[in-house]
């Protein structure tokens, strides 16, 4: 066993001599396999047990990569929409091997994130890709949880602690076989690992709870991923919004991570000296083309050889990046005064020239320089090797673990965010008492028929209405969900079913704390039954409006739009309800056919009618008349049909949840799945038109897996692909 | 403006320090001595240092930068010399301007936060045109007031962008760069000598970072201010702009002096910064506890291994640097000369100017320019009332068809004071789609009001004013589909009553939201608890519950009379109903009259008329702006009582304390605010460029 791992390992040293430069820097810092951290060798032994042996690493190569995106705007005057094609990225070849930390740098807009995307098979609908990724020789094929993929904002929920996120991540996605000590020393490890012991058991944070800095979220983001031991790690910006030393120990992270046998390859924006220092290899871009590929240590020789060579004194990325950063020139063009006159004077032949033109230089002379023609002959070389193909990551845990860890998640979740269901009891309470007092004790007096139903329509209007105020939560578990999905944690259906199953305990303790004193200080219909359809009746509809506040979340992730969204509808719905216009004075087409039926208050309504009238006999306007049955009221006061049964009504806002809830499945699904498709085919469509004659379809596009993100590339000041999804 | 204008005095003026020498060419020179913030702990938590016996000097044509870790007491040190430290710190030592003590309050010194504090929708020149109305002399021609814009725009480099949006969460507009020397030209508008800057670069990239330095720069040099800014992590390129450095760690003062010899300073120590390595990341790295901890950390994971020599400042903990630093410091001739500079300063007499305070635009001009300023940003942010006509229009349309010609017959009488209670209560109720807007308003208010741009009155009549055609046009779209459709009272005079009586009702629930906006800031609870005090206020009114049948205590004889709702009712359904006939109940029986129905069904009195209802209305709408008004006053009279309460308690803590040296570790307290916050406040949420 011990002789596997050391093969390994040695097969990944080796790897890093055929690279033929700079070896000493980077080898050594490899010597011994004892150099192993503990998790990382749990890897290899596993790996090294399976069947088959050999290679398990990743090698990543790319050739001739271009990613040609479709713009869609109303650009430059002429009416209608004009579509133009843009080359994001032009030309790019390069490659990752095992045991590196590639660096993709670049100024802002110059395509670093693009390729990331490229690499990671994450590309949105309306990009497109010609040249070839290949992956330990093959065509690569990275789609939803083959590749870790960390992005750049910690979508997490802030009310778990470290220990809890981590391994309720691994629960969602362990295979059921392995043995809870083992889940639970795995997770163990990847904590070690992340060097987050010391905040095992803080709560991440949210807006009411303070939790850890901003360092530590972001390795927990990259311990969620490295939980399934991929060999293949990608990360959008991880030091972006970090100070100094937080940056520098997620980069010191990762480059252990690397160390251990993985491939690592993170974009990067403005790394500090130390940062800078930890990588192996930078690919640094300008304007979608490559300005250098090769050992990070030898960038300042390739600058020196083009004829920028790198101040003593001064961070070298941030000399690239001052070379190849086009808006130095727009910088310089606003300079006036003393300002100007200083860079006249100075003697860095960086102010003396265009940005631009550096640019171009640079661009020139790396493509004859020999770091270009190694570059080829290496990703020559490692297209010939056709090595293991890598299992697909994702989830392995079965539908029902899924569904269960979910749910667990987001009760716990549920029971310690003071926004999602408290703060809503506490109105609901004070809401609540201020009906009661009132309504206090109603009575069967003539004035109380209009005073019960005016109370009923309240209560299942305007309580309900309440629950918008748990919108910004279902925004927030949305997120989460839609970076798990990405990753493919877990299944849509696995996520519906555990947020409708975590959210019943709390709409219960809420509908029967506020229901039961409601019932009580009003003194409706007596009697346990009655009770008990007042109370389910409550529950039934507050569980309705929270699954139609899902649905809208699912679409609008915007809180100001969700809401006022959500409110309109409920408005409507209240209109039809059938108490402010009676039954049979809605207007029949539209309002009274499907509308009324539609509305849930409408079934609320009128089984709480039955429920509260039925029975009672009330006072007439003066003593002599007789006294006025219930029944009588419902049918012809509140226009209702007494044969039908209240629980069958009760029973429609039951089979209202299952609908609601499918239709936020179906909402989830849609936008994962068709949105994408449409855009793609548009996009398609716009350049087959455009480029008719020029030849070369794209190939790719069509067999790569949908991506929730479209590309928008903006002809304004950034002029770069800004994602969205 | 000469150079060695030390006088007759032969070699006195060689003997002048060169920052000295800056300080005689005019302009404000600025001097710290000793000076220590102390932030007592309240409760059971221990008092902390914030600054410890800083030196310091800033003058004319000089740019400072003040550096250190997070939360080494950078923002503390330039809330200190603005004289914005927060109500609960203790400030000791001395600080000078132009060799006199004065107080540098809110408004005498120019001070640019970290957050850009702006309108979204006006575009970056009328933005400044705004902030120059606002506070240059009323008695300023325009072209003159065209000519400070220009040139400001021109100092500032905002030329290219004069005419494009700032932004907002729809509005695609200007970028990071632009914005901060946006926020920056609105603060050298007046003209100030003295320029403070909490973390300008923070959040830009490479090139706006060094963009908007360089432009400090050509502030301070062409310009001839005194700028001191606050840096978290310059680049290469920013830092070598940098005059005067200031490098903090845990509050101490690690070196103050020329940026240029700094270097030499901390290689003098024997830590030299490596050749490829940019020097202020070299003593951030050098005082940065944090540091330690990764160190910590790693060796804990196992990490460092075979790598363990790859850094060789490893090999003492950042602690042990620092306190070497802090030693040498303190001795070195670095400290001596600035010791001298000071006292060489502090004896130049400096023609003190007087800074006028706040705003010299006079009351009414403040008023016009805010209204006019609150009336276009309405108007360009779709969320801010378009959203709303449209949800309105389209509340109005369900409404109009679902009562479509409502008639006269019996049920018509219940369907009329539906129809009624709907309109007053949901209607306005939709009215809390404006609440995130209010948000960013008051966001704006509370900043400028600091910088005493404007009183609270010119304020919130500006509000008033910009805000009623908007809901004019709410109201009156809503009220007038709904009136015809449902055909209510035909006559002029019933629709005007009618969309009075919402317009009434609309912008009462909008001052309303306002109070709550300014006492919650928060997005969340603001909404739920509008969305409760609207509930409440909906079933006080007599639609739910008949105004004869609400208990007597509280719910009848206070609320309901403070409730909008019951006067707009009254008045809805006088309006209404008066003067109709309807059909009885049975058939046969004698035609009920309005009236019949208002008193006796109702249970109202007809003794007043409706006109009355709707005047009481409008009386409440003055009153909550009233109350609105009084909050903002109460929140800014309170805060010195509240600090000086505070102070006092604290100092007679202390004094029985012997143990007040005890310092602790920042970690704690400071971490926070580099931190993006969190994406929960929906404030962000909403300047962010949408969706996640």
């Amino acid at each position: 066993m011990k002789k596997k791992q050391q093969q390994a390992a040695v097969g990944v040293v080796k790897a890093e001599l055929e690279d033929g430069r700079g070896k000493a820097a980077v080898a050594s810092s490899m010597v011994a396999p004892a150099a192993l951290s503990p998790l990382s060798e749990t890897l290899w032994r596993e790996k090294a047990a399976a069947e088959f042996l050999g290679d398990v690493s990743a090698r990543l190569a790319w050739r001739d990569l271009t990613v040609t995106v479709v713009v869609t705007g109303n650009g430059g005057g002429g009416g209608g929409e004009t579509t133009a094609t843009q080359e994001v990225l032009q030309g790019l070849t390069g490659h990752a091997e095992p045991g590196t930390m590639t660096a993709l740098m670049g100024p802002s807009g110059s395509g670093k994130s693009t390729l990331l995307d490229a690499l990671a098979g994450r590309l949105a609908a309306n990009a497109f890709l010609d040249g070839t990724v290949l992956l330990n020789g093959r065509k690569a094929n990275l789609s939803f949880g083959a590749a870790a993929y960390v992005t750049q904002d910690d979508n997490l929920i802030g009310t778990l602690t470290v220990r809890e996120t981590i391994s309720y991540s691994a629960r969602l996605r362990l295979p059921d076989k392995m043995p809870t000590e083992e889940k639970r020393a795995l997770v163990e490890g990847t904590i070690v690992e992340m060097g987050l012991q010391d905040c095992a058991d803080t709560v991440v944070g949210n807006w009411h709870l303070r939790g850890i800095s901003g360092g530590e979220k972001r390795r927990v983001s990259i311990a969620l991923e490295i939980l399934m031991r991929p060999r293949l790690l990608f990360l959008d910006e991880p030091t972006s919004g970090l100070d100094s030393a937080s940056a520098f120990f997620v980069t010191q992270t990762l480059r252990g991570l690397a160390r251990d046998g993985r491939t690592v390859i993170a974009s990067i924006h403005q790394p500090s000296s130390e940062v800078f220092e930890l990588f192996d290899r930078l690919y640094l871009l300008s304007g979608g083309k490559t300005v250098y590929f090769g050992l990070a240590s030898e960038a300042c020789q390739f600058f020196a050889q083009a004829g920028f060579p790198c101040p003593p004194l001064r961070n070298p990325s941030d000399h690239f990046l001052r070379c190849i950063n086009a808006d130095f020139d727009k910088v310089k063009a606003t300079l006036k005064g003393s300002m100007k006159r200083r860079f006249e004077r100075s003697d860095d032949p960086l102010d003396h020239i265009m940005t631009s033109e550096a640019i171009r230089r640079l661009i020139t002379y790396y493509k004859n320089s020999q770091y270009y023609f190694a570059a080829q002959q290496k990703v020559n070389e490692m297209a010939r090797v056709k090595g293991t193909v890598l299992d697909a990551g994702g989830s392995q845990a079965s539908f029902w673990m899924q569904a269960f860890t979910l749910t667990k998640r987001s009760f716990i979740n549920m029971s310690r965010d003071f926004g999602y269901y408290w703060l809503r009891l506490i109105i609901y309470i004070v809401v609540t008492v201020c009906i009661g007092t009132i309504y206090l004790n109603v009575g069967t007096g003539y004035s109380s028929i209009l005073a019960r139903g005016a109370c009923a329509s309240f209560v299942f209007g305007f309580v309900t209405f309440m629950s918008i105020g748990g919108f910004p939560s279902f925004v927030e578990d949305m997120k989460v969900f839609q970076r798990e999905r990405l990753n493919g944690h877990y299944g849509v259906l696995a996520f519906v079913i555990s947020n409708t199953i975590s959210a019943m305990p709390f709409l219960i303790l809420i509908t029967f704390i506020s229901g039961t004193m409601c019932y009580f200080m009003v003194r409706l219909h007596p009697g346990f039954t009655h009770y008990l359809f007042f109370v389910l009746c409550l529950y039934a509809s507050v569980t309705v409006v929270e699954s139609l506040m899902m649905a809208i979340a699912s679409v609008i992730p915007n809180f100001l739009m969700g809401i006022i969204i959500g409110a309109g509808i409920q408005g409507i719905f209240m209109l039809v309800s059938g108490y402010f216009r009676l039954p049979h004075d809605i207007p029949k087409p539209f309002w009274r056919y499907p509308m009324s039926y539609i509305s849930f208050h409408y079934w609320a309504l009128q089984g709480q009618y039955q429920n509260d009238l039925k029975g009672l006999v009330f006072d007439n306007q003066n003593d002599e008349l007789p006294k006025i049955p219930g029944e009588y009221i419902l049918e012809n006061v509140f226009q209702i049909d007494v044969n039908r049964s209240k629980w069958l009504d009760l029973a429609v806002l039951f089979s209202m949840i299952v609908i609601y809830r499918l239709l936020f499945f179906a909402m989830i699904k849609a936008s994962e799945d068709v949105t994408p498709w449409v855009r793609g085919y548009i996009a398609r469509r716009r350049v087959q038109r455009g480029k008719k004659g020029r030849g070369g379809a794209h190939r790719g596009a069509a067999d790569r897996s949908p991506s929730l993100r479209a590309y928008v590339v903006d002809a304004g000041d950034d002029g770069l692909p800004a994602e969205h999804p | 403006m000469e150079l060695n204008g030390g006088g007759g005095g032969g070699g006195w003026a060689g003997a002048l320090s060169p920052a000295a020498r800056y300080a005689e060419s005019g302009g404000a020179s600025l001097t710290w001595e000793n000076l220590t913030a102390v932030l007592p702990g309240a409760g059971g938590r221990a008092t902390k240092k914030l600054v410890q016996g800083v030196y310091g000097y800033a003058v004319p044509g000089r740019v400072v930068a003040i550096m250190g870790p997070s939360g080494s007491g950078k923002s503390t040190l330039l809330d200190a010399l603005s004289g914005r430290l927060a109500r609960n710190v203790l400030l000791t030592g001395k600080v000078l301007l132009n060799g006199k003590k004065r107080r540098l309050d809110y408004g005498v010194v120019a001070y640019v936060t970290q957050e850009n504090v702006l309108l979204g929708t006006l575009t970056v020149r009328e933005t400044v045109t705004y902030s120059a109305l606002l506070r240059l002399p009323s008695s300023m021609s325009k072209a003159e007031v065209r000519r400070v814009v220009d040139d400001t725009l021109d100092e500032m480099g905002l030329r290219e962008c004069a005419d494009r949006n700032i932004g907002n969460w729809h509005l695609r507009g200007i970028s990071g760069g632009e914005k901060k020397r946006l926020s920056i030209a609105l603060e050298i508008l007046t003209r100030p000598r003295l320029l403070f800057l909490d973390e300008p670069t923070s959040g830009l990239d490479s090139a706006a970072a060094f963009s908007v330095i360089e432009t400090l720069r050509q502030l301070a040099v062409d310009g001839g201010r005194t700028v001191i800014s606050s840096v978290h992590q310059p680049s290469s390129e920013v830092f070598a702009l940098f005059d005067d450095l200031c490098l903090l760690s845990s509050g101490e003062c690690v070196y103050f002096g020329d940026a240029k010899l700094a270097p030499q300073f901390f290689a003098e120590t024997g830590f030299p910064c490596p050749s490829r390595r940019n020097p202020s990341d070299h003593f951030l790295r050098c005082v940065n506890a944090d540091f330690d901890d990764v160190a910590a950390a790693m060796k804990g994971s196992m990490k460092l291994r075979a790598e363990a020599d790859f850094d060789p400042l490893l090999k003492y903990s950042t602690t042990e640097i620092r306190e070497r630093l802090v030693d040498k410091y303190r001795i070195s001739e670095y400290a001596m000369m600035v010791r001298n500079t000071i006292h060489e300063i502090s004896k130049i007499e400096g023609v003190i100017e007087e800074v006028v305070k706040g705003s010299q635009a006079s009351w009414w001009k403040q008023l016009t320019t805010l209204t006019r300023r609150s009336f276009t940003n309405m108007s360009r942010d779709f969320g801010y009332y378009w959203l709303r006509i449209i949800i309105y229009i389209l509340m109005a349309v369900c409404l109009g068809t679902i009562y479509y010609d409502v008639g006269t017959s019996y049920a018509a009488i219940q369907a009329r004071a539906s129809c009624g209670g709907f309109v007053s209560g949901f209607m306005t109720f939709m009215s809390i789609g404006g609440f995130p807007s209010f948000i960013e308003e008051m966001k704006m208010f509370t900043l400028e009001r600091q910088n005493g741009h404007y009183g609270v009155a010119a304020y919130i009549i500006s509000n008033f004013l910009s805000s009623m055609p908007f809901l004019l046009a709410v109201s009156w779209a809503s009220a007038s589909i709904t009136y015809w459709m449902v055909k209510f009272r035909p006559g002029f005079s019933y629709f005007a009553f009618f969309a009075l009586n919402l317009y009434g009702g609309v912008s009462v629930i909008e001052s309303l939201m306002m109070i709550i906006s300014a006492l919650v800031p928060n997005f969340l609870m603001g909404l739920i608890l509008g969305a409760g005090v609207i509930g409440i206020m909906m079933l006080t009114s007599g639609f739910f519950r008949l105004l004869p049948e609400l208990p007597k205590i509280f719910w009848r004889y206070p609320v309901s009379y403070i409730v909008y709702g019951s006067w707009g009712l009254k008045g809805a359904y006088k309006n209404d109903l008066i003067g109709l006939e309807f059909e009885p109940m049975m058939p046969g029986q004698p035609k009920l009259t309005g009236e019949y129905i208002i008193t006796k069904m109702m249970g109202l009195s007809l003794s007043h008329s409706k006109w009355l209802d709707l005047a009481m209305i409008f009386v409440l709408l003055f009153a909550y702006r009233l109350i609105f008004f009084l909050i903002l006053k109460a929140k800014e009279a309170a805060a010195p009582y509240i600090r000086v309460a505070y102070t006092q308690f604290t100092i007679k803590r202390l004094e029985r304390r012997a143990s007040f040296r005890k310092t602790l570790a920042m970690s704690s307290m400071s971490k926070r605010h580099n931190q993006p916050s969190h994406p929960m406040a929906v404030q962000e949420g909403l300047n962010s460029p949408l969706p996640y």
